[in-house]
């Protein structure tokens, strides 16, 4: 039942992040002239890990060209989806190959360990980001997306999935369906399905006998 | 078994005992009267008070300390005059250009490192005339396919949130203020900033497409070359002189101007609806002066906190004031479906322009009450201050002051003569037109009455609501010192603005006066003994149907 994905959505949507004011106060904020990694975590490790399980590097593109094959999508990513064991240590490559920015950001991380919850690597034009975190203990989709106004409703919007996961995120691009899907119908839809219910009773009358 | 003519006999007489009085005809009144006399006393329907969700407070407390005056970096920015102020560390990066501030104050700013480039000192005259602008284009109260409710919000006024696009500064991060809402960062706002460069710059503007459609950066009336240095287009105009830049994609636009003066920026990519949108600014250059340090953005346009040299030198203080109109039924398209494809079709063909209206009125992107907080414009005797003026809406503006006669000065970036500037008191800007007006605070009975609290406004009445309901629009005020109070927020005598801070008051469920004179002008209850006549008279007919219809039809078959 996809409608349980919406509650877990919701979930991943109360966790806060910084405020403009604090954004870059924070002492985990790597700037460079391409872009800036923040709350990067390379050794602290989160509740329920007794050690690194694994260590994943990951190469994400973003690239318009990637909407090209996606109907309705202007912005998007090499990749929407990604699978970690539990505890493991993942090295994000950000390679940004559009002349606009872009972020590839998760949500609703422990906050313990990531202040407001929040992992964010942004890319300017045409440059590249490298940034590390270590993924939590429990089963749990967690979204990642680029806040580009409107760029996540564009395309850009992903799920890491932990472990076994905990059920899909809606509007995954090309991996799930939207939760509010447009209407796609011709003008004359009204007349078709009149037509077919004409179809249907003047087929029923020359069938069914009259007693 | 009842009788069918006993039927339609109590069918009849219920009819009548319940038909309501008050709709008998008047020769049956008449005669009613000629026996028996008026009526006996039935009194109205009872007022009853209207329920007023908590409004906003007028003026929201200054957490950040954003209004006061500060030295950051070595510039002084002057202290807000209004309630709400912009974040001052954006305004010194600005000053200062992204490069040669502390990461401190970068970062405090919220500008990305490469917004705002400020270079060489060309004519070595102590300020820098390389400059280089990056603007990006932001969608506000959009839709999403995960949402039916706006995403990265703006109100223009409370519970109003049309949907807008901008030029936006090249910020850092996150779109929204934090991930639990979806409110827009305070630095996302319409208009797009005013832009500041000095006479002979050598100004680079480079236009990154962060948005779903296709747009262009056009200068109205700033001196610019039809092509760039490397002969390609540089007039932003699809039409003759480039393709509009793609998602995603980038272009530089340069220019040297030769004149100063008061001009305007927008989008020529279907102008008739993205103009309209919000994608339009101030673009402003000043007299080339020494030691010249220009706020090179005033976001949301309003009291410039680090004026020019030649403001310094002739006013007391200079105001940008950008004039927009917003449409609903375009604004709305970006909000009904998430399909680019859909988008682009609903507003650029199934949008009808020429059978348009307005319906929002906007003062440096907002509408009253909001304009109270970011637009007065703070008097005191003796000063005067300068105000450029833009009506970047589709419609005409009637500016009027009250209590005040101005001069305009400037029209389009170019001085009037001294024969075409007596003083006014209200002023036709048509669309796209600047205006450079001189307001003096001299209590001689014409440039001003007095001390006090006197609106400016947009003097067509449509301009003075909110899709028609007033107080609204572009109102706001010129308020003098010992009318201001601590926080920006004006002292007023007149009405309470509470009500004007509820959604529920431009949503159209608050008695315009009921807050004065709760009893006499709240809306009145429902007439409840009409309400059960009329039901108790639709219950007879439905029995009188039932009746004739078995009198008709039972003679035949029986």
């Amino acid at each position: 039942m996809r409608l349980i994905r919406l509650p877990i959505f919701l979930i991943v949507l109360s966790f806060s992040i910084a405020a403009e004011s604090q954004m870059h106060s924070h002492h985990h904020h790597m700037a460079s002239k391409g872009g800036f990694v923040m709350n990067e975590n390379f050794e602290n490790l989160p509740n329920g890990c007794e050690k690194i399980s694994n260590e994943e590097k990951i190469t994400v593109r973003a690239n318009k060209t990637y909407a090209k094959n996606i109907p309705g999508t202007i912005y998007g990513m090499s990749d929407y989806e990604w699978s970690f064991e539990p505890c493991s240590r993942v090295e994000v490559t950000f390679i940004n190959e559009d002349e606009v920015r872009h972020m590839w950001m998760i949500h609703g991380l422990p906050k313990y360990l990531y202040p407001a919850g929040m992992f964010h690597i942004e890319a300017l034009a045409g440059e590249s980001q490298s940034g590390t975190f270590i993924v939590p203990s429990e089963d749990q989709n967690y979204l990642v997306h680029c806040d580009m106004s409107q760029h996540m409703e564009m395309g850009m919007r992903g799920q890491i999935i932990v472990g076994k996961g905990s059920g899909d995120l809606w509007s995954v691009t090309g991996i799930t369906d939207h939760l509010y899907r447009s209407s796609y119908l011709p003008q004359y839809i009204i007349f078709l399905c009149f037509f077919a219910s004409l179809v249907g009773y003047f087929l029923l009358t020359k069938l069914v006998k009259k007693p | 078994m009842i009788k069918r003519k006993t039927i339609l006999i109590i069918a009849i007489i219920g009819m009548i005992a319940s038909f309501p009085p008050q709709w008998y005809p008047l020769a049956l009144k008449v005669q009613l009267t000629s026996w028996f006399g008026a009526s006996d006393y039935s009194p109205l329907p009872q007022s009853r008070s209207s329920v007023m969700r908590v409004s906003e407070p007028n003026c929201p407390e200054d957490v950040s300390g954003w209004r006061n005056n500060h030295i950051i970096d070595g510039i002084e920015i002057l202290e807000a005059p209004t309630c709400v102020a912009d974040n001052p560390y954006l305004i010194a990066a600005s000053v200062l250009g992204t490069n040669n501030i502390s990461n401190t104050t970068l970062s405090r700013s919220g500008l990305s490192a490469d917004a705002i480039e400020k270079g060489r000192d060309l004519d070595g005259d102590g300020d820098p005339d390389e400059i280089h602008i990056k603007l990006e284009i932001a969608e506000l109260n959009g839709s999403s396919p995960i949402s039916n409710k706006p995403v990265t919000t703006y109100d223009i006024a409370p519970g109003i949130s049309p949907g807008l696009w901008v030029f936006a500064p090249k910020l850092a991060g996150m779109s929204v203020e934090n991930f639990e809402t979806q409110v827009a960062r305070s630095s996302l706002k319409i208009p797009s900033p005013a832009l500041r460069v000095e006479e002979g710059d050598e100004v680079k503007i480079t236009l990154q497409n962060t948005h779903y459609m296709p747009h262009t950066l056009h200068l109205h009336g700033a001196d610019h070359g039809f092509v760039d240095d490397n002969g390609e287009g540089n007039d932003g105009v699809p039409l003759t002189s480039e393709k509009p830049i793609l998602p995603g994609e980038s272009r530089t636009y340069n220019l040297t101007p030769r004149q100063s003066g008061t001009m305007f920026y927008h989008c020529h990519v279907q102008p008739h609806v993205h103009v309209q949108m919000g994608l339009q600014g101030l673009f402003i250059i000043e007299e080339n002066k020494p030691n010249n340090l220009l706020q090179t953005m005033n976001i949301g346009a309003g009291h410039v906190r680090v004026p020019s040299k030649s403001s310094r030198d002739n006013y007391d203080d200079e105001y940008d004031l950008h004039y927009m109109d917003i449409d609903k039924d375009l604004s709305e398209n970006i909000q009904k479906t998430n399909d680019p494809r859909l988008i682009t079709k609903s507003m650029h063909r199934d949008y009808d322009i020429t059978d348009a209206n307005v319906d929002y009125f906007t003062l440096n992107g907002r509408s009253f009450p909001y304009t109270f907080r970011e637009s007065l414009i703070a008097a005191e005797m003796g000063k005067k201050v300068k105000l450029r003026v833009v009506n970047g809406g589709s419609k005409g503006l009637a500016l009027h002051t009250h209590g005040h006669k101005f001069e305009a000065i400037e029209r389009g970036g170019v001085p009037l003569k001294s024969s075409e500037n007596s003083p006014q008191d209200v002023i036709w800007i048509p669309t796209s037109q600047r205006y450079d007006i001189e307001l003096s605070f001299i209590n001689d009975g014409k440039h001003s009455y007095g001390p006090g609290v006197w609106l400016y406004h947009d003097h067509q009445n449509q301009g003075v609501t909110n899709d028609g309901i007033g107080p609204g629009g572009n109102i706001s005020a010129i308020v003098y010192k010992d009318y201001l109070g601590e926080n920006g927020w004006p002292l007023t005598n007149g009405m309470n603005y509470d009500q004007y801070f509820s959604a529920d008051y431009y949503n159209k469920n608050i008695p315009i006066w009921e807050s004065i004179a709760p009893s006499i002008f709240s809306e009145p209850s429902k007439d409840n003994l009409l309400i059960l006549r009329l039901i108790l008279l639709a219950f007879f007919f439905g029995i009188f149907l039932f009746g004739i219809t078995r009198v008709v039809f039972w003679k035949q078959t029986s």
